[in-house]
């Protein structure tokens, strides 16, 4: 017995691993445009699927965000240079956090955007600067294993899908039926006025102790980083031979 | 259908094809940067979920969880790109095929494959038009700086 959406979730899949595989640089430019088609029509389909809230205004905002999320994580994994794999990730970034905006979670979409886009992502920058950011050397022109790595990916995004929708329509239509917190308790809960005053109290209250160790291996990374920059190179800025001969004697 | 319950999934759903995403990239591509952003997606559809799971059950748990990973993202770019800094001054590549002696043994090793050769596209660099004064070249370049 197979439900019509499970058939439209295996449709999905089976067109996601393709779209995914033409999409991946090969070495040339031929297929992509039509791995973007055949992407668009099965996250198309996969939106399709999801459930209504019930509001329309609610609802396309939530679809146009996990569009944007979704289409610029595809892009920064499949564009070969790697200049715009970086700039797609940002735009993926920021889709994510208004997702968080609109989840409730507001602090949190905030320290995305600024921790990931404004730190992480322009570190990233100035060492991409570093190396061939045109993306014409052979590692970026051709990618490992294309057509096994989109199946794995896109198959576990399939099944996962398939068992929550299972998930979901018994518990929407069985005597059984998760307990959740009635409305007025999810208003003076996570989706309270003073949303960042009761995280924080969350935080510096029950979690005060991963707070500390959080803070001390934010310090352990900031040496360890340090060390590891000074140890490849010597005092005038040359890398150090290596211990053991780096030359490729392992045919 | 409760309203909850399908935000609860429409919000699983984007995290687990943000996971996928991660994973295609990260077994696929071959430069390191892309492969730790790669890595980022898919820390991006976990944080995600535990949002969407922080709603569902009215707890703050899982948003302090995000806060970690976040501040663990920190650590590991930090990380990370001394690493890749190190390895790019010792082979001049971001190429993780650069570092394949480091593979299992019994592990064949990986043949470039012969791609077509590329020609760059030739630059148009705009002309601007002339205007203004000719410098005046000739004269002492640090005379009106006496106190250099």
């Amino acid at each position: 017995m197979v439900a019509d959406w499970q058939k439209i979730v295996a449709v999905a899949t089976a067109l996601g691993v393709i779209g995914m595989w033409l999409m991946l640089p090969r070495g040339g430019a031929r297929g992509r445009a039509l791995g973007v088609v055949l992407g668009a029509a099965a996250l198309g389909l996969g939106l399709s699927q999801l459930r209504s809230v019930g509001q329309w205004a609610t609802d396309g905002l939530f679809l146009v965000l996990a569009a944007i999320a979704i289409v610029s994580a595809a892009g920064a994994v499949t564009f070969r240079k790697p200049v715009y794999c970086a700039i797609w990730f940002g735009q993926s970034l920021l889709g994510v956090a208004g997702l968080m905006l609109v989840a409730g979670a507001q602090f949190l979409a905030v320290a995305t955007v600024v921790v990931y886009a404004g730190a992480i992502l322009v570190t990233f920058l100035f060492v991409l600067m570093l190396a061939q950011p045109q993306g014409r050397a052979p590692s970026d022109r051709v990618s490992f294993e294309g057509p096994v790595a989109a199946a794995a990916g896109v198959v576990m995004v399939g099944l996962l899908s398939a068992v929550l929708g299972g998930f979901v329509t018994r518990a929407d239509t069985a005597a059984w039926r998760p307990t959740t917190p009635s409305p007025e308790a999810r208003a003076g809960g996570v989706l309270a006025a003073e949303h960042v005053a009761r995280l924080g109290d969350a935080l510096f209250g029950r979690h005060l102790v991963a707070v500390e160790v959080a803070g001390t291996l934010l310090l352990a990374a900031l040496v360890g980083a340090a060390a590891i920059a000074r140890l490849a190179t010597d005092r005038n800025g040359r890398p150090r031979p290596a211990a053991v001969s780096d030359d490729e004697t392992v045919v | 259908m409760n309203e909850e319950l399908a935000i609860l999934n429409n919000y699983l759903v984007v995290g687990a094809v943000l996971f996928g995403i991660g994973i295609v990239g990260f077994l696929s591509r071959r430069n390191m940067i892309v492969m730790f952003l790669s890595a980022e997606i898919m820390l991006q559809g976990v944080s995600l979920s535990l949002v969407a799971w922080s709603r569902f059950h009215n707890d703050f748990g899982g948003q302090v969880f995000v806060v970690f990973i976040i501040a663990v993202a920190a650590c590991e770019a930090a990380i990370t790109l001394a690493l890749v800094v190190a390895l790019f001054q010792r082979r001049g590549s971001l190429d993780v095929a650069a570092w394949q002696t480091l593979r299992e043994a019994n592990q064949p090793p990986l043949l470039e494959p012969v791609l077509p050769e590329e020609t760059p596209a030739v630059e148009r660099l705009p002309r601007l038009p002339t205007a203004g004064v000719q410098p005046d070249v000739g004269r002492e370049p640090s005379g009106h700086r006496k106190n250099l």
